[in-house]
C-alpha cells in the first residue's frame, strides 16, 4: 500500500528502510500536480548518499519550485538489487515509491570515480537505455553533476548534460526553459541545444573527437554552431543570499554521518598542488559567521540532530572562525549538542574548543601531513611544518590525548625512499613527543594511526600531466614505510592499490572509456569503491576485452601540449597557472595561499569571494 | 516530571528497528522543543526507555515507553506536541504522568498481546480445526532463539490464551503470551508453533503480526496495561 516493494521482499533484505522513505522531512508533493519530476540519483548505498551534504541543499532547493517534484534515488544494495531483477521491478524513487522510467531527469551526483559502474547500473535497473543513442523522448535527460563531472569523459557515451559547477546557479533556468519546451511541443533534442548557450553545461554529443596513432587526442571539435570552445564552470558569488535549506532530510536509520552539517565556505585558499577540490572549487567564497549561526538555529530545530559538523575544506580558515565557535557553544551549550570539527588546525584555541565540545578520550587528533619530508610537502604546497604537527601533538597530550591520526600520500611525484621512511619517522617522533610527558602524568598508552592513500593525479591540478605510480610501486612502497616503523605503537594502513589504480585511469580518462566501463558492468561490476565488492580481475578482462591500456590512462606522463580530454572545461583557473605551479612543484617551491598573496590563479574572473576581498 | 506514552507504530514505519525507533522518538522530543532531561555522567543521554523491543516488520498499536522532562508541563499539551513532529506512522495515543514509585515499564512488563494475520496458505477453517486442539496440548516444543544459542523450550507455559478472530476471507488469531525480561514469546514464534501444528508451511515474510497490548499485573491475578492506575 505504501511501497514500491512488497513486504515479503523488503522483509528479506538487509535495512528495509533504505527503500522506503517518508523520512523526517521528505518533501510530499502530488505527482500530478507538477510540471516536471527529477530523480536526484546518488550512486552509492543510501547511509552514504544521505550523509552528503550536496544532496541535501540541492532536494530543498529543486522542491522550493511549485513546479518540480525533486524525489530520491539511491543505488540498492546487492542484496536488493537481485530482489528487483528476479521481481522485476524497476528503480523506483523513494517519495513517490513510483519508477523513474518516465521522468524528466534523471540527475547523478558523481562524488567519486568508482561509483561510475554503479550509474549504469541504476539507469539499467530503472529500464532506461545506457547508451545516449538508444534511449528516445519517453526516457529522462541524463544529467552529472558532482566534482567528478568536471572530467566526465568515461560517461560521455551515456550522458545527455555534465553540470560543471554549483546547482543553484542554473537549474532555475534550465527548469523553466524545459518547461517552456515541453509546453510547446518540443523535442529533447531542441532543449539540448537550447541549453548550448549556457555557461557550465556540457554535452558530448556535440563535440567530436579524433585520435593519433599513439592513442592521444588529435583534435577536440564542436559540430554543433552554438557549442561553445570552452566552457566555463558556474559558481554563487554571494554565500549569505544564496538559497540554504531550513530543513534537512533526517533518516530514520543510522545513516554515516547523522548530524546536521553547515557550510562555511567553497573553495580553499591553500592551493594543495595534489588536491583537486582546491582548484576547481576556486575562488574561496565565504558566509558570515551569523548568516551560519542562522543556518544552524533552524537545521538543529527541525531536525532534532545531536551534533553539529561544521563541513569546509580547511575549516580553520574561516575567517571569523573564532566567532562562530563561540556563538555555536552558546547558542547550543544546553542542549548536549556536539560539535565536529574536521580539518582544523591544532592550537590552543582549537584545543579549548575541542576540549569543551567533545569528549577526550574518545576523540583523536587528526594532522593530514601528506608527506613523510619538508621537501616533499613543498613540493605539494602542503603548508604544515614538523614543528607545526609536534607542537600541535605536545599541546594535545599536555591536553588529555593520546590518540594521533596521519594522513599520508604514497607516490607523489618527486617521491624517494627518504620520503617514504620519513612517514614513518615522523610518526615515531609523534610516539617520542608523548614519551616526553613525565611518566605519572601518561594515563594511557598512545597510538599513532598513520594512514596512506595512493596518489591518484587529477585533472584540473598542477599534476594533471603527471605519471601514477603503479599498483606495484604503491604495493612495494607501502612495504618500505612499514619495514622503517620500529615502534609498536605505530600502526600504519594503506589503501586499496589496485582500487587507487583504476581511480587513476578514470579521473584522466577520455570518452573511448564509456566502452570499458559498459563491460565492467557487463561483468557484474558495482560499488567498485568498497573493497570486498571491488574485484580488479575484472577490472584487467575489461581492459583486455577493449582493448584500452591501464598504462596509457594511468601511468604515463603527459607533454604540456598534449590535448587533455578536458581541456574543453575551464574551472576557471588558467592552464598556464597550473604549469607555473608544476615547475614550482619540481624545484619544491611554495605558493602563498590566497589571503597572503594572491598568485592570479584566474579564478579573479567570477567576480567575487577572497580574491576581491579588501586586504587589511 | 516522569511521563509514560502509548504509541501506535503503522505500516509506514514498520521497517526500523528498536534502537532506530529510540533515536526517532528522542529527535521527537528535540523537534517538539520539550525541556527534556539527561542522564548524568560522561555521556549524557535523553531519558526515554521504551517497555520492550518490537521486531522489525511488527506493527503496533500498543508500545509503551517512559521519559523525563526537566519541567512540569501538562500530559495534553506534551502529547500535541509531539505528535505534531512525530514521523509518519508514529503517534502517541495516550499520555499520562507517571505516578511517584511507579516501577519502569520494562520491568513491570509481564505479558502482551498480538494479533496474527496469515497468509492465504491457511484459511479460516484451518483455524478452526486446529486452535482449540493446539491449546489443548501439555506442551508445545520449539526451537527458541536465547542468548545462549537455539534451545529447544516448551511455550506452553507462556500462552494464556488465543482466540480465534478470522474473518469469512482471512485467517486470524489474537494471543494473550508472556512478555518481558523473565519470560517472553514473541507473536512470530507461536505463529511458526501453530503453522507446525496445522502442518502448514510458516511463512515469515507473508505473515502480519501485531502488537495490540503490553500488560503489567495488579494484584493477585489481574493483568492491565501498562498505563493503568498509574497516573499522578
Ligand atoms: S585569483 Fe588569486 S585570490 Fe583568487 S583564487 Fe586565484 S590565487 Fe586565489
Amino acid at each position: 500500500m505504501y511501497n514500491a516493494l512488497p513486504d515479503e521482499i523488503l522483509l528479506q533484505v538487509e535495512k528495509p528502510a533504505r527503500y522506503v522513505g517518508r523520512e523526517v522531512n521528505m518533501v510530499k508533493k502530488n505527482p500530478s500536480d507538477v510540471d516536471i519530476r527529477f530523480a536526484f540519483c546518488f550512486p552509492d548505498v543510501y547511509e552514504v548518499g544521505m550523509s552528503h551534504l550536496g544532496l541535501q541543499i540541492l532536494y530543498f532547493f529543486l522542491n522550493r519550485r511549485e513546479d518540480t517534484y525533486c524525489e530520491r534515488v539511491f543505488a540498492p544494495w546487492v542484496d536488493m538489487e537481485a530482489k528487483m531483477r528476479e521481481a522485476n521491478i524497476p528503480l523506483f524513487a523513494l517519495e513517490s515509491q513510483q519508477p523513474i522510467k518516465n521522468f524528466d531527469f534523471m540527475g547523478f551526483t558523481l562524488q567519486y570515480e568508482m561509483s561510475y559502474t554503479n550509474v549504469l547500473n541504476m539507469l539499467d535497473l530503472a529500464g532506461i537505455p545506457m547508451f545516449r543513442k538508444d534511449r528516445t523522448e519517453e526516457d529522462p535527460l541524463i544529467i552529472c553533476g558532482g566534482s567528478c563531472a568536471y572530467n566526465g569523459e568515461p560517461l560521455a557515451d551515456f550522458v545527455d548534460i555534465f553540470y560543471l559547477g554549483e546547482g543553484e546557479v542554473l537549474y532555475d533556468d534550465m527548469l523553466e526553459l524545459y518547461k517552456q519546451f515541453k509546453k510547446e511541443g518540443k523535442t529533447k533534442q531542441e532543449y539540448l541545444e537550447a541549453l548550448l548557450k549556457f555557461d557550465g553545461l556540457y554535452m558530448p554529443q556535440f563535440y567530436d573527437v579524433e585520435y593519433n596513432e599513439d592513442g592521444t587526442i588529435k583534435s577536440f571539435e564542436p559540430n554543433h554552431p552554438d557549442a561553445k570552445r570552452l566552457i566555463k564552470k558556474v559558481v554563487v558569488t554571494d554565500m549569505d543570499s544564496v538559497f540554504f535549506p531550513e530543513k534537512q532530510l533526517v533518516p530514520l536509520i543510522e545513516v554515516v554521518h547523522d548530524r546536521v552539517t553547515l557550510e562555511l565556505f567553497r573553495g580553499c585558499i591553500r592551493g594543495c598542488r595534489f588536491c583537486q577540490a582546491g582548484f576547481i572549487y576556486r575562488p574561496v567564497r565565504e558566509k558570515k559567521a551569523c548568516t551560519v549561526l542562522e543556518n544552524a538555529r533552524k537545521l538543529m530545530e527541525t531536525s532534532g540532530h545531536e551534533e553539529i559538523s561544521l563541513t569546509s575544506l580547511s575549516t580553520s580558515d574561516f575567517t571569523e572562525f573564532e566567532e562562530l565557535a563561540c556563538g555555536l557553544l552558546d547558542e547550543f551549550k544546553d542542549q548536549q549538542v556536539s560539535l565536529s570539527l574536521p580539518s582544523l588546525r591544532i592550537d590552543n584555541f582549537s584545543l579549548d574548543l575541542m576540549k569543551k565540545v567533545q569528549e577526550v578520550r574518545k576523540s583523536s587528533l587528526t594532522f593530514a601531513a601528506e608527506a613523510g619530508t619538508q621537501r616533499l610537502r613543498n613540493v605539494i604546497n602542503k603548508n604544515i611544518s614538523e614543528d607545526d604537527i609536534l607542537n600541535g601533538c605536545k599541546l594535545a597530550f599536555d591536553g588529555g590525548w593520546e590518540k594521533v591520526k596521519l594522513y599520508f600520500m604514497l607516490g607523489l611525484p618527486t617521491e624517494t625512499e627518504e620520503d617514504l621512511k620519513g612517514i614513518a619517522h615522523l610518526s615515531e617522533k609523534i610516539v617520542e613527543k608523548y614519551f616526553e610527558i613525565p611518566k605519572d602524568q601518561r594515563p594511557r598508552p598512545v597510538t599513532v594511526n598513520a594512514s596512506a592513500s595512493c596518489f591518484v593525479p587529477k585533472p584540473f591540478t598542477p599534476f594533471q600531466w603527471d605519471a601514477q605510480d603503479t599498483y606495484e610501486d604503491f604495493g612495494r612502497k607501502a612495504l618500505i614505510v612499514k619495514d622503517e616503523i620500529k615502534r609498536r605503537q605505530v600502526r600504519f594502513t594503506y589503501h586499496n592499490t589496485m582500487m587507487s589504480s583504476m581511480e587513476g585511469v578514470l579521473a584522466r580518462g577520455d570518452r573511448r572509456q564509456s566502452a570499458l566501463l559498459y563491460r565492467v558492468w557487463e561483468l557484474g561490476c558495482r560499488f567498485d569503491g568498497w573493497s570486498d565488492l571491488f574485484d580488479f580481475k575484472k577490472w584487467q578482462q575489461a581492459f583486455e576485452d577493449t582493448g584500452l591500456s591501464i598504462e596509457f590512462y594511468a601511468n604515463r606522463e603527459r607533454s604540456y601540449d598534449e590535448i587533455l580530454p578536458w581541456d574543453h572545461i575551464s574551472v576557471g583557473v588558467n592552464k598556464s597557472f597550473l604549469i607555473n605551479e608544476r615547475e614550482k612543484a619540481l624545484a619544491a617551491e611554495t605558493t602563498p595561499n590566497c589571503r597572503q598573496k594572491c598568485s592570479g590563479c584566474g579564478a579573479a574572473s567570477f567576480g567575487g569571494g577572497v580574491c576581491h576581498e579588501v586586504q587589511i | 516530571m516522569k511521563y509514560r506514552f502509548k504509541l501506535y507504530k503503522g505500516d509506514e514505519i514498520k521497517f526500523i528497528g528498536h534502537l532506530d525507533l529510540l533515536v526517532a522518538f528522542q529527535r521527537v522530543l528535540k523537534r517538539a522543543g520539550m525541556p527534556i532531561a539527561y542522564s548524568q555522567g560522561f555521556n549524557p543521554h535523553q531519558l526515554v526507555a521504551f517497555a520492550s523491543p518490537l521486531s522489525l516488520g511488527l506493527t503496533s498499536t500498543a508500545e509503551y515507553g517512559d521519559f523525563t522532562l526537566k519541567e512540569d508541563l501538562d500530559a495534553e499539551f506534551v502529547m500535541e506536541k509531539m505528535n505534531e513532529h512525530m514521523p509518519d506512522g508514529l503517534k502517541i495515543t495516550s499520555l499520562v504522568k507517571l505516578a511517584d514509585g511507579v516501577k519502569n515499564t520494562m520491568s513491570s512488563l509481564e505479558r502482551a498481546e498480538y494479533e496474527l494475520y496469515f497468509d492465504n496458505t491457511v484459511t479460516p477453517e484451518d483455524i478452526k480445526a486446529n486452535l482449540e486442539n493446539f491449546m489443548e496440548r501439555k506442551e508445545i516444543l520449539t526451537m527458541k532463539k536465547t542468548k545462549k544459542g537455539i534451545n529447544e523450550t516448551d511455550i506452553r507455559p507462556d500462552i494464556f490464551w488465543a482466540k480465534d478472530i478470522s474473518t469469512e476471507d482471512a485467517a486470524a488469531v489474537e494471543i494473550q503470551v508472556s512478555s518481558g525480561s523473565i519470560r517472553n514469546l514473541k507473536g512470530e514464534t507461536f505463529a511458526e508453533a501453530f503453522c507446525n501444528h496445522m502442518g502448514k508451511e510458516y511463512n515469515k515474510y507473508a505473515i502480519k503480526c501485531v502488537r495490540t497490548e503490553m500488560l503489567m499485573k495488579k494484584g493477585e491475578d489481574e493483568f492491565v496495561p501498562l498505563n493503568y492506575g498509574v497516573e499522578r
